[in-house]
């Protein structure tokens, strides 16, 4: 005895419930269509046409390709890429090492100031090597004065200094993380089977970890070479892929901007082969990971003991200078531009009376940004945890998208298609708050994600069992849940957004200049009073995030990666 | 309390067919157990119940009600869940509320109802403590009551038991048998644990491959199998080929035997004894067979011992005794006899499922 009417009307019950996530679905992937793979097509496009025929042609890619010029900025980004990866790598493995295994005193201390030193502004580190070890730095007048003279900071090796010290905390983080949680029955097991301490670490240990040390290198090196601030301050001569293409951009104007967009799209191919790379690695490296048993951090006393304080400790110490040295300098006395001795609040108040407007931009944009990251990325990723279809396995491909798009590059994109009729967002801030937006979504997605994958849907089930609707038992169970994840998600997104710059140097006007952008000119104009104390307050609202998100989240630093 | 009738119930994924026509009458009050390995499809059937996912075709009825066409939350069955899924961010005393919330029951009745039912549950001292403070054991009382409390017309309970370890199993196990008889709710109850759905229920329905395999009382699904999967899954059971001599001969482990005409007539059948049935170094009651082996394994669980024999050509029986002095004494190597009654020997046709015979 079926029943076929009674069957359809279930069946129509459990498709309209399905609904309401569907929509979700359909919006989310019409807006990531609008807002990243219209603007990425459009500069694909443009690299195949012609600058004044506006035909198809291949010349943009193979001037490229050839001219020693655009040859030259390739060969020099993958050496600062490369070398800002292997930096991060030989800084953030040993310090992780030293962490996990060992008892380190103030190992909070560590982790936070190495999370401090990954959320300030990257341009923030260059700038504050600059007034260190830079033409005029504190430490070239004092060298000077002894009758030496030190190495230029400016060039290859700077750019490099910065970025490791910049992105050491991907790997250490990571590194930390899946050292701790490897069963240390492995370890004893090799030992019992007759390793000696080095080869069980070259043997278990460090292949182990592979896959987390390899992840926060490849990050590395994707964010190394999407920098603009860093090889733009303290470069000098030593032009990078991004450099480069905003010059280009900036020059072409007027024309279509066919070389500067043919130079974005061989950095989206580096960044994408830097990932794929890593995959292919990784794929055959999935371990199954027991949470029990884990290792327990040695006590290290004496010369050792000594010897691996003063590593962490001067690590961390060398990533958080550039903090140190931008907050000294804030607080310095000046008269305009020049450092006239002693200390005063001269810099804050010029900053107050000069550019509040800036400050205020910055605020305003980023809270914007935030609240669509926060509202999107929890639907979002309620879609792409729950629903296991192919329209969630599209939507959860289009957010890697951003990860590996440089911000100069989505900015050009950006540029070429919100310039007509009703998309002419030009100069608006609402330009400006869509980069944002669309920039650190995945960011905000993965933050919640993460949350969401440890909440049991027996949970859910067991709320609608109990007579509360699908979408009810999302409010009652599934969101407060998700809170710490959701506020943690938040605090990134306004970080990183409130430090955005690569992207909103091509998007902002006069009326839309934000900190960052402020920062770099006051920079590259000399007037370092106005751009320490703006970049003090970055720092101090950057430092309040933090603060929060090691409150709510359980997982702590790692939460940072 | 309400009888349940699950009418032609099929369900597939893709090409895989999880339920292949369920046709269950579950009486009022019953305690009715599913019994079967993972992938029989036991789960699914709860659900499908449940409401968490639609079936593609049958009927599923409560009290009288078909309730196939009502959406999860309006379905009146309660669901007990193998990891618990007590909600982690609220007290114990808010968990076993939120159906009566849901219900809007008045904050005073929800009151009297939570403390009532979890003076019941013996959770009275606990109520204002998080899932994280409570062992599995409590959680899973927890989630007991939580369903009991918004008196389900029905009670589902999907391996409750199977995430605890074995002695608190068997106090819950009994716990919630004794609640169950008190609310006399009809509960329906998914395990692969064959001793405790022998142990638990009224009725047991053995399922396999989408397919009910017999429904009974615990005794007459181990006493009485209908087909092979069943002797094999419930209880333990020694299988062995039959091979045919002139009617109504038969050979069984080398040994002619007088087989039922039915089995004769078989082309190929199996013989099953259950271990206990065995007679161990003793005399035979009735017609039967008596084979010489080889003692190869002997295990001592206190009840009782584990005995694995080898029979020269014919591969392995386990036999279970009481353990004597004599019993106890024998070791690996030492030559056996063993006995089978006739009246103990059970005969399928060939195949996983194959129909009982004899």
């Amino acid at each position: 005895m079926t029943v076929p009417g009674v069957m359809s009307l279930a069946h129509w019950r459990s498709k309209a419930r399905l609904d309401v996530w569907s929509l979700v679905m359909l919006g989310a992937i019409g807006l990531l269509g609008l807002l990243l793979v219209w603007p990425i097509g459009q500069v694909l496009v443009l690299g195949f046409l012609d600058a004044q025929t506006q035909t198809f042609t291949l010349s943009n890619y193979q001037k490229i390709l050839t001219h020693p010029y655009y040859l030259g900025a390739l060969k020099n980004s993958l050496i600062v890429g490369g070398g800002g990866m292997l930096g991060a790598c030989l800084l953030g493995v040993p310090l992780a090492y030293c962490t996990a295994r060992f008892v380190v005193r103030g190992r909070s201390v560590i982790a936070t100031l190495a999370v401090l030193a990954l959320v300030s502004p990257p341009f923030i580190g260059a700038y504050s090597w600059v007034m260190v070890a830079g033409n005029n730095g504190w430490l070239t007048q004092n060298i000077k004065t002894l009758g030496l003279t030190m190495p230029t900071i400016y060039g290859a090796h700077g750019i490099i200094l910065v970025f490791s010290l910049k992105f050491f905390p991907f790997v250490y983080l990571m590194t930390e993380t899946a050292l701790r949680n490897i069963n240390r029955a492995y370890e004893e097991a090799a030992e019992n089977l007759g390793c000696s301490a080095t080869a069980r670490f070259f043997k278990i240990t460090l292949p182990l970890v592979f896959p987390a040390v390899s992840s926060g290198a490849i990050l590395s090196f994707v964010l190394s070479i999407a920098d603009f601030g860093t090889p733009s301050i303290i470069g000098r001569d030593y032009r990078t892929l991004s450099t480069v293409a905003y010059n280009q951009y900036t020059s072409e104007m007027g024309g279509p901007p066919t070389m500067a967009v043919s130079i974005s799209m061989l950095m989206i191919v580096i960044a994408m082969l830097a990932v794929l790379l890593q995959r292919y690695l990784m794929g055959p490296r999935r371990y199954a990971g027991a949470l029990t048993n884990l290792s327990v951090p040695k006590p290290c006393h004496g010369a050792f003991g000594v010897a691996v304080h003063a590593l962490c400790y001067s690590i961390v110490a060398l990533a958080t200078m550039p903090i140190a040295v931008v907050i000294y300098t804030s607080f310095l006395e000046t008269n305009g531009p020049v450092f006239t001795g002693g200390f005063g609040l001269n810099s804050y108040a010029r900053v107050i009376r000069e550019v509040p407007d800036v400050i205020v931009n910055t605020f305003k944009f980023s809270l914007l940004a935030t609240l669509l990251i926060t509202l999107a990325g929890g639907l979002i990723s309620y879609v792409v945890v729950r629903r296991e279809t192919a329209a969630a396995g599209l939507l959860d491909a289009l957010l890697m998208v951003p990860y590996v798009v440089p911000g100069v590059v989505l900015a050009i994109g950006f540029l070429l298609c919100f310039q007509y009729g009703a998309f002419d967002l030009i100069g608006t801030s609402t330009i400006i708050v869509l980069m944002l937006f669309v920039r650190r979504l995945p960011y905000g997605v993965r933050a919640t994600s993460a949350v969401l994958r440890q909440i049991k849907p027996s949970i859910e089930e067991a709320a609608v069992n109990l007579g509360a609707s699908p979408l009810q038992a999302f409010a009652r169970v599934t969101v407060p849940l998700m809170l710490p994840g959701v506020i943690a998600g938040a605090m990134m997104s306004f970080i990183t957004a409130i430090n955005e710059l690569s992207a909103t140097l091509l998007l902002y006007t006069a009326r839309t200049t934000t900190m960052p952008v402020r920062i770099y000119s006051a920079v590259l104009d000399g007037e370092f009073g106005i751009a320490a104390a703006l970049a003090a307050l970055l720092l101090a609202s950057s430092g309040l995030c933090v603060f929060v998100v090691l409150r709510f989240s359980q997982s702590k630093e790692a939460a940072f990666v | 309390m309400s009888q349940v009738c699950l009418i032609n119930i099929h369900k597939s994924y893709g090409r895989h067919a999880a339920l292949k026509g369920i046709n269950l009458d579950i009486g009022s009050g019953a305690f009715f157990t599913l019994l079967g390995p993972s992938g029989c499809g036991k789960t699914t059937l709860l659900r499908a119940i449940a409401g968490f996912h639609a079936q593609d075709a049958g009927d599923i009825v409560v009290g009288g009600e078909s309730i196939s066409s009502l959406s999860a939350n309006k379905r009146q069955v309660g669901m007990v869940f193998q990891d618990y899924a007590v909600f982690p961010h609220l007290n114990v005393f808010d968990n076993v509320a939120f159906g009566l919330v849901q219900q809007k029951v008045t904050a005073a009745d929800i009151r009297q109802r939570v403390t009532a039912m979890l003076q019941t549950v013996q959770l009275d001292q606990l109520a204002q403590r998080m899932p994280h403070q409570l062992s599995g054991g409590q959680q899973q009382r927890v989630g007991l009551a939580r369903a009991l409390v918004i008196r389900p017309k029905v009670l589902l309970m999907d391996e409750p038991l199977s995430n605890l370890d074995a002695k608190l199993r068997v106090e819950l196990r009994r716990d919630i048998r004794q609640l169950q008889q008190e609310f006399g709710i009809t509960t329906i109850y998914v395990t692969h644990d064959q001793e405790e759905a022998l142990s638990i229920s009224d009725q047991v329905c053995v399922m396999f491959d989408g397919v009910v395999q017999q429904v009974g009382s615990p005794w007459l699904i181990y006493k009485d199998p209908q087909n092979r999967f069943v002797a094999s899954f419930v209880g333990s059971n020694n299988f062995m080929q039959v091979g045919k001599l002139e009617q109504p001969q038969g050979l069984l482990l080398g040994q002619p035997l007088a087989l039922p005409p039915l089995v004769w007539a078989q082309p190929d059948c199996v013989a099953a004894v259950r271990p206990e049935k065995i007679v161990v170094n003793g005399p035979l009651s009735g017609p039967g067979i008596r084979v010489y082996g080889t003692l190869r394994q002997a295990m001592f669980t206190g009840r009782e011992l584990q005995l694995t024999v080898e029979l020269a050509g014919h591969g392995m029986l386990e036999a279970l005794t009481a353990p004597s002095e004599a019993m106890v004494a024998l070791k690996a190597g030492d030559d056996v006899v063993l006995g089978l009654h006739a009246s103990d020997l059970q005969y399928f046709a060939a195949g996983e499922t194959g129909a009982r015979l004899a």
